[in-house]
């Protein structure tokens, strides 16, 4: 779908191997950054990339030359602590960088925010959270399988606008989204800031270049929208 | 003699298949015996009620004579219920006919004929059993008292008191205390008795020849060491001479030893049966369920998922071996257990066939998990097992035991890891709606038989202005639970009851339409 991005790996225990075979499922380029120390089971992922360092020295990551701008950080160690300092380490040689971090509790994703994680991912979080939607609302949960886990070409993905589409200046009520099989969650209204606006909000909004679109389609519709979208007016 | 076998062998079969007898049978059984039966309570009630009502009468002819209309009435209703009762547990202990069956089964695979002395004392045998249990023993003195001819009888309606045990449930765990702890308070009753004993016939010995004018015979000296040692003191009879001033000192120093003693040892049995209390009582308060989910392990995730069942009000019990989490999974506000999952013995307490429709198998270890699994699942395979799982290896082992969702942490998180990024607005928008942060959260909404959606064209329905974006329908059929889910449906898509419709809203806007259902 998107595009391939460039990401870089540090840890590669249970969580960050699964991330791994994710990230690669979806194109995208992984290099996996380990400490000395790190036990890495190799038979099946034989296949990653991996370098190992000492993580925690400043000169040992600056002499990797990772592109801060073009790349993921992704700190999946196992120990927290051991996490939440590798993301200052991160934060404080690349403060632009896009730091995203895995925790096991509020604590812990508390603290990775405020070392400067952009995004945290809460293991236990996450898992109750789907345990306990398989039992409140089985349905829900269904789809979400279809839409985020399973590997069918249903796909939730956000299309950022470009200048002159056949959708600048129109209004989204104007758009028959449905009915080019594409259903229009969410979007991000340059006009109104970076906030997440989402559609069932009776607001219409105006769309322009630079917005983002999060829709939900099957791949196939997904493709015939953004050839439309190539079109230039 | 063969018609007579052929006979009590034919009448034996028909009340076996006979459904009338079984359902007056069971329903008696249930009424009496069955905790668990809704109306059993209204029986214990009753039973109390008449209890209380004749010891009432027993005081009250003390003073002042009772009417005899109310003795009457003390005689022959309260005793022929007692009767009654009695006669339907001695009834509904065993099946007769079964035992004939059996009898008669046995001997016609040896070829014999039926003894009919042996077969006789086997059914009185089986019916004896229930005589001598102690429960039996005490309603059967309950009826004695109303035998007038004697008066010492009638202090024997206490024992109707006593059977008020039988109905109360409570009372049972001081005696199974007093039971634990027999060794030890044997140990000091003896041990006291010896003092009694030792110290009275002191007393006597010093003061018995008429230098104490309160102490008669031998009985009055045991009587005063009786009420010094238990620290009562009276003091109808205190010892004069200071030979028996010095025996007294000494059994009030033993006496308070003692009496510490005794505190102590109940005390302290009490605080080991104080857990299986609290367990019997939390069994008791899921048994009034009717659906209910077991977490098994009350770490983390554990945590996580008690407040999210707890907050959509999922009726839930946690299970956990170690007794620190069960204190910390009650002082939360759930219901808790500690006990070895990997055991039948709690799911069986718990109602594995009746009540319990999912288990969440949540511990750190895989295999634990697994086990835990394989238990539920040979205990009732109709339960709905979740096990959390984080090698690959255990995960398609525990798909052998049919383990009907393998959940496992790395893999969800990893996945949004990898949503993420990709497309890092759209995981803002998913993640938002499914931790229901914001007001919009994704829910369903199942169609109903009748309503406003039944039987119609999705093209009618305007979804903008319920404020709802539909995502898909599950289309409802007959064979699968959920059916097939129907991204996207057209306009001309009709609805029928049964199917469930996926929404992403305001949660206003989604209890609106499930209101309209």
């Amino acid at each position: 779908m998107g595009k391939a991005k460039n990401i870089i790996l540090f840890g590669f225990g249970s969580f960050g191997k699964q991330l791994y075979k994710k990230l690669r499922s979806r194109g995208h380029n992984v290099k996996v950054i380990v400490g000395f120390d790190d036990y890495v089971e190799m038979e099946s992922d034989a296949s990653a990339d991996i370098i190992r360092i000492n993580i925690t020295k400043n000169d040992d990551i600056l002499a990797l030359n990772l592109d801060e701008k073009e790349s993921i950080f992704y700190c999946v160690m196992n120990k927290t602590a051991n996490n939440l300092f590798l993301v200052l380490t991160l934060k404080s040689l690349y403060p632009n960088a896009n730091v995203i971090a895995n925790s096991n509790s509020k604590e812990a994703t508390r603290k990775l925010k405020y070392a400067g994680a952009s995004s945290v991912i809460d293991l236990y979080e996450a898992t109750s959270r789907r345990i306990v939607n398989v039992l409140t609302k089985p349905a829900v949960s269904m789809a979400l399988d279809e839409i985020i886990y399973n590997q069918n070409d249903l796909k939730m993905l956000e299309i950022k606008l470009k200048e002159n589409t056949f959708l600048e200046g129109k209004y989204i009520s104007e758009v028959k989204f449905r009915q080019m099989g594409i259903i229009l969650i969410a979007i991000i209204d340059k006009e109104l800031g970076y906030e997440l606006i989402f559609t069932d909000h009776k607001i219409n909004h105006k769309l322009d270049a630079g917005d983002i679109l999060v829709i939900v389609a099957k791949e196939s519709d997904i493709r015939k929208f953004q050839e439309m979208l190539e079109i230039k007016d | 003699m063969k018609r007579l076998n052929h006979k009590l062998l034919s009448y034996s079969y028909f009340l076996q298949g006979s459904k009338r007898y079984n359902r007056v049978k069971s329903f008696l059984s249930d009424l009496l015996e069955n905790d668990e039966y809704p109306y059993k309570k209204y029986f214990d009630f009753f039973m109390i009620f008449i209890i209380l009502s004749s010891v009432t009468l027993l005081v009250m002819d003390v003073k002042q004579h009772i009417p005899s209309w109310l003795d009457n009435i003390d005689l022959y209703f309260i005793t022929t219920i007692f009767i009654l009762e009695y006669l339907l547990r001695m009834w509904i202990y065993s099946d007769i006919h079964k035992i004939i069956i059996d009898e008669h089964d046995e001997c016609k695979y040896f070829d014999k004929e039926v003894n009919w002395f042996s077969l006789f004392l086997k059914i009185v045998k089986n019916k004896w059993a229930y005589v001598t249990s102690l429960s039996a023993i005490i309603d059967l003195i309950a009826i004695l008292p109303s035998y007038r001819g004697l008066r010492v009888l009638r202090v024997l309606v206490l024992f109707r008191a006593f059977k008020m045990l039988r109905y109360t449930k409570s009372l049972t765990g001081f005696l199974y205390v007093l039971k634990n702890k027999k060794f030890e308070l044997m140990t000091l009753l003896t041990l006291s008795t010896f003092f009694i004993f030792i110290s009275g016939i002191m007393l006597y010995v010093f003061e018995g020849d008429n230098k104490n004018p309160n102490i008669h015979n031998i009985l009055d000296a045991f009587y005063w060491a009786l009420i010094t040692i238990s620290t009562v003191g009276y003091g109808d009879i205190a010892p004069v001479t200071s030979e028996g001033r010095m025996v007294t000192m000494l059994i009030i120093i033993t006496g308070i030893g003692l009496i510490s003693f005794v505190t102590s040892i109940i005390v302290s049995s009490f605080n080991e049966r104080l857990g299986v209390l609290r367990e019997d009582r939390v069994v008791q308060e899921v048994g009034k369920k009717k659906k209910l989910t077991v977490i098994c392990g009350y770490g983390l995730l554990g945590r996580l998922v008690s407040q999210g069942l707890k907050k959509n009000g999922v009726e839930f019990v946690v299970i956990d071996k170690n007794e620190e989490m069960t204190t910390l999974a009650s002082q939360a506000g759930y219901h808790a257990v500690c006990a070895n999952s990997t055991k039948g013995e709690v799911f069986e307490k718990l109602g594995i066939n009746e009540r319990i429709s999912h288990v969440l198998c949540l511990t750190s270890d895989d295999i634990e998990n697994a086990f835990i699994a394989i238990n539920v699942k040979s205990l009732n395979e109709k339960v709905h097992v979740t096990a959390r799982c984080s090698d690959d290896e255990i995960a398609m082992k525990m798909k052998c035991a049919h383990v009907d969702q393998i959940i496992m942490p790395e893999e969800i998180a990893g996945m949004m890891g990898a949503v993420y990024a990709g497309e890092p607005v759209a995981f803002e928008a998913l993640l938002s709606i499914i931790e229901e942060k914001e007001k919009t959260q994704i829910d369903e909404v199942a169609i109903t038989q009748g309503s406003f959606l039944d039987n119609k064209m999705l093209g009618d329905v305007d979804f903008e202005k319920l404020r709802l974006i539909l995502l898909g329908v599950f289309k409802y059929s007959e064979s699968f639970k959920l059916g097939e889910f129907v991204f996207n449906p057209s306009d001309e898509f009709v609805l029928n009851a049964g199917d469930t419709l996926i929404c992403i809203g305001y949660s206003n806007a989604v209890s609106n339409l499930k209101r309209k259902m």
